[in-house]
């Protein structure tokens, strides 16, 4: 008797995974019938606002579903890291979510899989149409314009905060524009234990985005035509003035070697610091509950590269990295139109602008973002927006920016013995450029 | 009879053990992960690349000193807490499970703590009245010897304690009825019980170390410090961040070949493998 209902419940068991393994092939399409059919959105999970993102969850496949009839289930990935694991598994088993919302710095490495739909005319259309976005934003989409992947979905660009009291005490009333510039009032501004600069060196990602800035800047980006230029006398300087802040100039705190971003934030958040550059709008809600509330605003970091007074000839005025959220949808979806309907519901003006109001990410859809124009404490954000450039379009930026990275975290032991030692720092970029040409010789 | 168990060893060691094999041999990256069965085969090349080009050898030479390094220091500090919680005493029960704690910590919590100790303003520097970094720089290695034998000595005192409660209470009498004081019966009666003990932690501790991924992970991120790039952190940023498949499950497949070579030398020596006495048929 045992064995027959043993054997009874394990048929069952595979009966019915072999049932839910059979998913339905076909769906109504955008506007047929598509009761039934869920599908799946992978994005990042929000840590600033957990509960508006679930509530956020249920609303838009409430939304979804009364447009179409088809419900999304959402999944969440805790960091960057987990993002790019589960592209990788999700890509070779060809099964998995649907719709995936990508950093944009991803975007690239995305489109290297070839994995995702490549969006045509009629695509484009079934999102919106192409127009309805900033342009500024469709800048990481893909290589060139007939082969885009990514939809833009939410902008968030880097801004610097400073401390308004702190300047109005020096007698200084705006942020420099130029680095050396900012160098300097960083120095007026370190006394007592206040220090001009608040920056993470220990940050995994926050290093190499100033490095970018200051090369993109000076005319000489870092990756050109499928050429790096790590090893050239731009980048040399850029480092040199990034790691000069703390060794040299003696403008950031010491501890800073062993800061990431978010302990930046707290020593600004605690008024030891004048300016706080490479941060985005996310760290409002951090510092609207800390000590310097109500005392700091926002500016575009400075575009003037060093060593230089004005823009050199061929340099880019770049505020930031094109930074925010992309919309990609996957090749082995079964439900591609259902996809594209989503993804035009979750970039129509009405929701852009209530998931700004929610999380503070800046909308990508044009009527949205023109509409928030006037809101003057995002004045320097949508700016910075709207000047922001985009990373290389390659699948090798992965590498590049791990080898600038680099660079940094191997001269930190230098660092917090207060020196920039030059031949160790030619000899760490001959090492960071070898490795990222290798990876830009490999690209496909 | 050997179904159920080489079913599963099949699956879950053989198979995916020959898929590696098999990805070592192609040129695998983000390119060509999505049709990964048709990706081009190019031999060797990868692990020519990885002993010639990458950090590997550096990588192994970090692993295996600092594993040999924990694992050794881990054995005095075992042997003493479990020959100290040997006799019974009030408390002892609360001893032995406060002596545990850090064994049983997960690794993500270990080094998420000992992270904010070694910050440059921590507290360790404070106690030490040092300052300077732990976590970059020639001290990052102490600090990872550190923080690993701190989490790792437990294994040595619970197997050893194991091997103790094994010993014959007679051996103890008659050593004190031959007049010997407690460091003469430590040293030639309990320790010598105590190798096979002794000698399974130190192989079971060495290979858990070589392959410890979690807390220098958490402690140093990536990219590691050159002084702490160990093994499982380099595979880690070649697949996970560098999307080279094919170079890493090389790179793996060099490690696990590195490491069982002595690994089964040992075990041959020490009769684990047959279970057998030494001197014994």
């Amino acid at each position: 008797m045992h064995r027959r209902t043993f054997a009874a419940l394990v048929s069952a068991l595979l009966l019915g995974s072999a049932l839910t393994a059979c998913g339905s092939d076909d769906d109504g399409g955008a506007t047929g019938d598509n009761t039934g059919v869920t599908l799946t959105m992978l994005m990042g999970v929000n840590n600033i606002y957990p509960e508006q993102q679930r509530q956020w969850f249920t609303e838009i496949s409430g939304k979804f579903q009364q447009e179409t009839g088809a419900t999304v289930r959402f999944e969440t990935f805790a960091s960057a890291n987990d993002e790019l694991t589960k592209i990788q598994t999700s890509v070779v088993a060809g099964q998995g979510p649907d719709v995936y919302a990508l950093g944009t710095t991803f975007t690239p490495t995305a489109y290297a899989t070839g994995a995702f739909v490549e969006l045509q005319k009629d695509d484009w259309d079934k999102v919106g149409g192409r127009d309805r976005f900033l342009p500024a934003t469709l800048g990481i989409s893909g290589p060139d314009e007939q082969h885009e992947v990514g939809i833009p979905f939410a902008s968030r660009p880097f801004v610097m905060a400073y401390n308004k009291d702190l300047l109005t005490a020096a007698g200084i009333d705006k942020p420099a524009d130029s680095w050396d510039g900012l160098r300097d009032q960083a120095k007026q501004l370190t006394k007592d234990s206040t220090y001009g600069l608040a920056i993470g060196y220990a940050d995994g990602f926050d290093p190499w985005k100033f490095i970018w800035a200051m090369t993109t800047q000076a005319g000489t980006p870092v990756v050109k035509d499928g050429k790096a230029a790590l090893d050239g006398p731009n980048t040399k300087l850029a480092y040199q003035s990034y790691l000069g802040w703390l060794a040299t100039d003696k403008v950031v705190d010491p501890a800073a070697v062993g800061w990431k971003n978010a302990q930046a934030i707290a020593a600004f958040g605690e008024g030891k610091a004048a300016f706080l550059p490479m941060v985005s709008a996310s760290s409002k809600v951090t510092l609207d509950k800390s000590a310097v509330a109500g005392k700091y605003a926002y500016a575009v970091m400075p575009t003037i590269p060093p060593g230089a007074t004005a823009l050199p000839a061929g340099g880019v005025a770049a505020t930031s990295i094109l930074s925010g959220d992309n919309v990609v949808v996957a090749k082995y979806s079964k439900h591609k139109d259902l996809s594209l309907a989503l993804v035009k519901l979750l970039t129509s003006e009405e929701s852009q602008t209530s998931y700004y109001k929610t999380f503070g990410e800046l909308p990508t859809n044009q009527a949205a973002a023109k509409a928030l124009g006037g809101d003057p404490a995002l004045a320097a954000i949508v700016d910075s927006a709207g000047k922001s450039v985009n990373t290389p379009f390659t699948g090798a930026w992965g590498q590049v920016q791990l080898a600038l990275t680099n660079v940094v975290v191997q001269s930190i032991p230098d660092l917090s013995a207060g020196k920039v030692d030059d031949g160790k720092l030619t000899g760490l970029l001959g090492q960071a450029q070898s490795t990222a040409q290798g990876a830009l010789d490999k690209a496909k | 009879m050997f179904l159920p168990g080489g079913v599963l060893t099949l699956l879950v060691i053989v198979v995916p053990l020959a898929v590696a094999l098999y990805i070592s041999l192609l040129d695998l990256d983000q390119y060509s992960i999505r049709e990964w069965v048709g990706a081009d085969f190019i031999a060797f090349d990868n692990y020519v690349e990885a002993v010639r080009d990458s950090h590997l050898v550096h990588a192994i030479g970090i692993s295996l000193g600092y594993s040999a390094l924990v694992s050794l220091a881990c054995v005095p500090v075992g042997l003493a807490a479990a020959v100290a919680t040997q006799d019974r005493f009030r408390g002892r029960g609360l001893v032995r499970s406060i002596l545990l704690v850090p064994y049983v910590l997960p690794a993500f919590v270990v080094g998420s703590t000992w992270r904010i100790i070694f910050q440059p303003d921590g507290i360790a520097n404070r106690v030490l009245g040092t300052d300077g970094l732990w976590l970059n720089g020639p001290r990052s290695f102490w600090a990872l010897v550190l923080v690993q034998l701190w989490a790792g000595w437990p294994l040595v005192y619970l197997l050893a304690a194991a091997g103790l409660q094994s010993l014959d209470a007679t051996v103890h009498e008659a050593a004190a009825l031959d007049g010997a004081g407690w460091w003469a019966k430590l040293r030639y009666v309990v320790l010598p019980q105590l190798r096979g003990p002794v000698s399974l932690a130190l192989v079971i501790s060495f290979l858990h170390n070589v392959n410890s991924f979690t807390l220098p992970f958490v402690l140093f991120g990536v990219p590691s410090p050159v002084d702490v790039e160990v093994l499982p952190v380099l595979t880690y940023v070649e697949s996970f961040q560098n999307f080279e498949f094919g170079l890493s499950v090389a790179m793996a497949v060099v490690s696990l070949v590195l490491v069982a070579i002595p690994m089964a030398v040992y075990l041959r020596a020490v009769r684990l493998d047959t279970g057998r006495e030494r001197g014994s048929r």
